[in-house]
């Protein structure tokens, strides 16, 4: 059974310093960092060009689809609901990409694509990097135990992996977010949109546990 | 001599004696301040976005957890304002920890 991180003070070389640790079995380390892995993936493929929509679905896409929880099973079942994202964005690339890296200027588009272009390239590395390091970081055997650097790494690829994962299940809303346990008491045990909400669930668990910890280390 | 209020900023500052106050006129201001908004999203916890703005903006607990909750509950806050050098580097990191952010000239 997962235990979530606690905030542990300990004398490391004589020096007061704090540790962030969490029990997870072999099998929970290994579904993290096997996402994280695959968020990595999804970030660091290249933008793909519009005519490239038909492109075989990766190892990931074939694990989290493009399932609607809300019944819609097709990217175009849901594209009506993403009024806030302009058109020319919209379609050229995968919406969870675009969540990672929102349009930075929503008044002004010249601002916005000078932020693109000057700003992308090295979020992206950023964020490919710090995922890589997190799965990294659980790949190790034992319980973990983190130093607040790496709780800070951990924390953040939790968040882009939510991030991914909630723009696949079709959360838009406060309202959606709150809603996924009673919509998951209305699936079938079969159907793999249920393991999704759980793991989504998981994640969403072991994240706060961390957040809560790394904040109370602030105190 | 701009006399509306929205071209005046005031800035207050403490003195031994009395509050001293300085008015700014926005008109000769070197930089016109832009400002960088967190919107709401529903996958960030409230308890990582204030971990957020306290590491990231050196906010103490109680201005990270009132801009948290103007996010969460007004749908976006205004989270820093400065140059747009500043906004622009200030959205990119909280995009950097997944956050929903832009930044726009202060209207």
């Amino acid at each position: 059974m997962a235990r979530g991180f606690k905030v542990r003070r300990v004398t490391v070389d004589g020096t007061r310093a704090l540790r962030y640790a969490a029990r997870l079995d072999a099998a929970e380390r290994a579904l993290v960092a096997g996402l994280m892995e695959q968020v990595a993936e999804l970030i660091g493929a290249p933008v793909p060009s519009p005519e490239a929509d038909d492109a075989p679905a990766d190892e990931f896409e074939a694990i989290v689809g493009r399932l609607g929880i809300g019944g819609a099973d097709s990217p175009e079942g849901e594209a009506g609901s993403r009024g806030e994202r302009p058109s020319h964005i919209e379609g050229q690339e995968d919406p969870a990409i675009r969540r990672l890296f929102p349009i930075a200027n929503r008044t002004d588009p010249e601002a916005a694509a000078e932020f693109a272009r000057l700003s992308e390239a090295g979020l992206r590395q950023r964020k490919f990097d710090n995922l890589r390091r997190a799965a990294e970081l659980l790949g190790r055997g034992g319980s973990v135990e983190l130093t607040p650097a790496d709780a800070q790494v951990l924390l953040v690829a939790l968040t882009d992996v939510r991030v991914v994962l909630g723009e696949r299940m079709g959360l838009r809303t406060d309202e959606d977010a709150a809603g996924l346990e009673a919509v998951a008491a209305t699936l079938e045990e079969s159907d793999p949109r249920l393991q999704f909400i759980l793991v989504y669930d998981f994640l969403t668990w072991l994240q706060e546990s961390l957040a809560t910890a790394l904040l109370r280390g602030l105190d | 001599m701009g006399h509306s209020a929205m071209g005046r900023r005031v800035v207050v500052t403490a003195s031994p004696a009395l509050d001293e106050i300085v008015e700014v006129d926005a008109d000769i201001a070197p930089d016109v301040p832009w400002i960088t908004l967190v919107w709401n999203d529903p996958v960030n916890l409230m308890s990582y976005v204030t971990f957020v703005f306290q590491t990231y903006f050196g906010y103490p607990r109680s201005k990270a957890e009132k801009l948290m909750m103007d996010v969460h509950v007004e749908g976006r806050a205004v989270v820093s304002n400065g140059s747009r050098e500043q906004m622009e580097r200030d959205a990119e990191a909280l995009q950097g920890y997944g956050l929903w952010a832009t930044f726009q000239k202060d209207d």
